[in-house]
């Protein structure tokens, strides 16, 4: 019967799963089929986009022990250094195409008025949470810094790494950077982040899927183009295959 | 238009039949990359934040602590089934099996790749979404859909109609192009249960969301909005199969030439009209 159904399966998807060649032509990233898939995800920003506000609940609602999902905690000598003194020597630069490149401290960031949102983290594998955020908007570091008008995309690369030793990095657009519920958070469940939920900073964009909330910000910079970064697809999931527009 | 018996006349029109097609198509597409989809989050609640509580569906795979085989379950509203090799612990796509939701032949594009199986998702939800639309303004510039579209004088046709299915009844209720059975059942998939799925599926978006909050909460979330997605996928594919069932009894050659071609010869009980 097994079979049986997968013979009809294949069959029925025009040999989608079942001859190498086709397989291997279907599966690749770079050819003609996920070019020609890819469309959608054009369509899917054009009619989706970046509009109205994500839902905000109340405490009740909040998920005390908040699930985690990423590459691992980092554990390299800079972020144990880091870690150690409570990130009170941490310093995120600003740099790239803006007029006046900063760095931040934690204090620093924390001086600059807050934003809390309580919203739903909704992740790519299908699960939902709900949790307290608190940190800086980030509009609010983008008019500190004055972005050039050739500045298209906000880059962040972070701490941690994959088992090949990859650093993780991600992307939005200045649009999305500046809607009001993009944070760079601070805090989460009225506490400081902690190492494993992305201490000291965590990117959180609540209406778009949780992989482009990227977890333990190092630095940012801004870019016209994402092509230079990684394998040139916008971000380390993005060159995993994922969409680079996650707002479905 | 009066049509007789062995009669072969057009039926479909080109704008039906390619439009047709495509429906074949994406919805097996569809119905493949979203079983991947599941299975990366093989759960369903009745709720908008994941809620074991409220957990309806859920599929599982263990280990025999005795023996170390794996064992596959699915739970349903806390009924749990043994359903090794057909749910939890499957096939792996490569001869093996492995803890894996829906098995891996059932999944498009391979047996786990869940950013590949979102790419021919959104790329077929347009194709379902457009050729439905293509249809619609094709059907009502064409006037076809009125032959289509169920009416309130073809719900007292409906029970003799089944009653001469069930050979309870020597002749169908006199009736046009489709019968009121088909005219009923076209009309909820086309208009009801093909949008709902489209809509479901939009509403477990965040983007969506943000947009159009009521429509997400008038489905009780995004988890709920995932468990209503996930069951109209299962009545359209139970639809599939009794399309199916009534081809080959109807006879296939002269059904699948119909969509093909437009031609179609007419049976004893398709009495008036074409």
């Amino acid at each position: 019967m097994k079979r049986r159904l997968f013979v009809a399966s294949s069959l029925a998807a025009l040999g989608l799963t079942g001859c190498g060649p086709i397989k291997a032509g279907l599966s690749d990233p770079n050819g003609p089929v996920y070019k020609l898939l890819g469309t959608a995800q054009g369509l899917n920003l054009a009619v989706i986009g970046t509009h109205g506000m994500a839902r905000e609940y109340t405490d009740a609602d909040i998920d005390r022990d908040f699930r985690l999902e990423s590459l691992d905690t980092p554990s390299d000598a800079t972020y144990a250094a880091l870690r150690k003194d409570d990130f009170r020597s941490y310093v995120m630069p600003v740099d790239g195409l803006v007029d006046r490149p900063q760095t931040f401290t934690l204090a620093h960031l924390r001086a600059i008025p807050q934003r809390t949102q309580i919203t739903r983290h909704d992740c790519v594998e299908g699960w939902s949470q709900i949790g307290k955020w608190s940190g800086v908007p980030l509009a609010t570091i983008l008019a500190m810094v004055q972005p050039k008008p050739e500045a298209r995309y906000v880059i962040f690369s972070c701490f941690d790494k994959d088992e090949s030793g990859t650093q993780f990095y991600g992307s939005i657009d200045l649009h999305q950077a500046a809607h009001p519920q993009s944070l760079l958070s601070l805090d989460l469940n009225d506490k400081p982040l902690d190492p494993d939920h992305g201490a000291p900073v965590r990117l959180k964009v609540p209406i778009q899927l949780g992989y482009k909330s990227s977890k333990w910000v190092r630095k940012i910079t801004l870019a016209s183009t994402f092509k230079n970064l990684g394998g040139g697809n916008g971000g380390y999931w993005e060159d995993n295959g994922y969409a680079w527009y996650a707002g479905i | 238009m009066k049509g007789m018996k062995d009669e072969v006349v057009y039926r479909h029109s080109l704008a039906a039949r390619i439009t047709h097609w495509f429906w074949f198509l994406a919805i097996l597409v569809l119905v493949m990359s979203g079983l991947q989809i599941f299975n990366a989050s093989p759960q369903l609640d009745a709720s908008d934040k994941s809620d074991p509580a409220r957990r309806v569906l859920s599929i599982d795979a263990h280990r025999d602590p005795t023996s170390g085989f794996g064992i596959g379950t699915t739970t349903i509203a806390g009924h749990t089934f043994t359903t090794t090799d057909w749910l939890g612990y499957t096939d792996d796509g490569s001869g093996g099996r492995a803890p894996r939701a829906f098995p891996g032949y059932l999944t498009l594009p391979g047996p786990q790749d869940l950013a590949g199986g979102r790419h021919w998702h959104f790329f077929f939800g347009w194709v379902l979404t457009l050729s439905l639309v293509v249809y619609i303004v094709a059907g009502a510039i064409r006037k076809d859909l009125r032959e289509l579209i169920v009416r309130p004088s073809d719900f007292p046709k409906l029970l003799p109609m089944q009653l001469y299915y069930l050979r309870l009844r020597k002749h169908p209720p006199p009736h046009g192009k489709y019968n009121p059975l088909q005219k009923l059942t076209y009309t909820v998939v086309l208009f009801g249960f093909i949008p709902l799925l489209i809509l479901t599926g939009l509403a477990l978006s965040p983007g969506i969301d943000s947009i159009a909050q009521p429509l997400t909460q008038l489905l009780g979330g995004r988890q709920f909005a995932r468990l209503w997605h996930f069951a109209l996928m299962c009545i359209i594919i139970a639809y599939f199969f009794v399309h199916m069932a009534l081809i080959v009894i109807n006879g296939p050659f002269n059904e699948i030439r119909s969509m093909i071609t437009g031609w179609y010869k007419l049976r004893e009980d398709d009495g008036v009209g074409v």
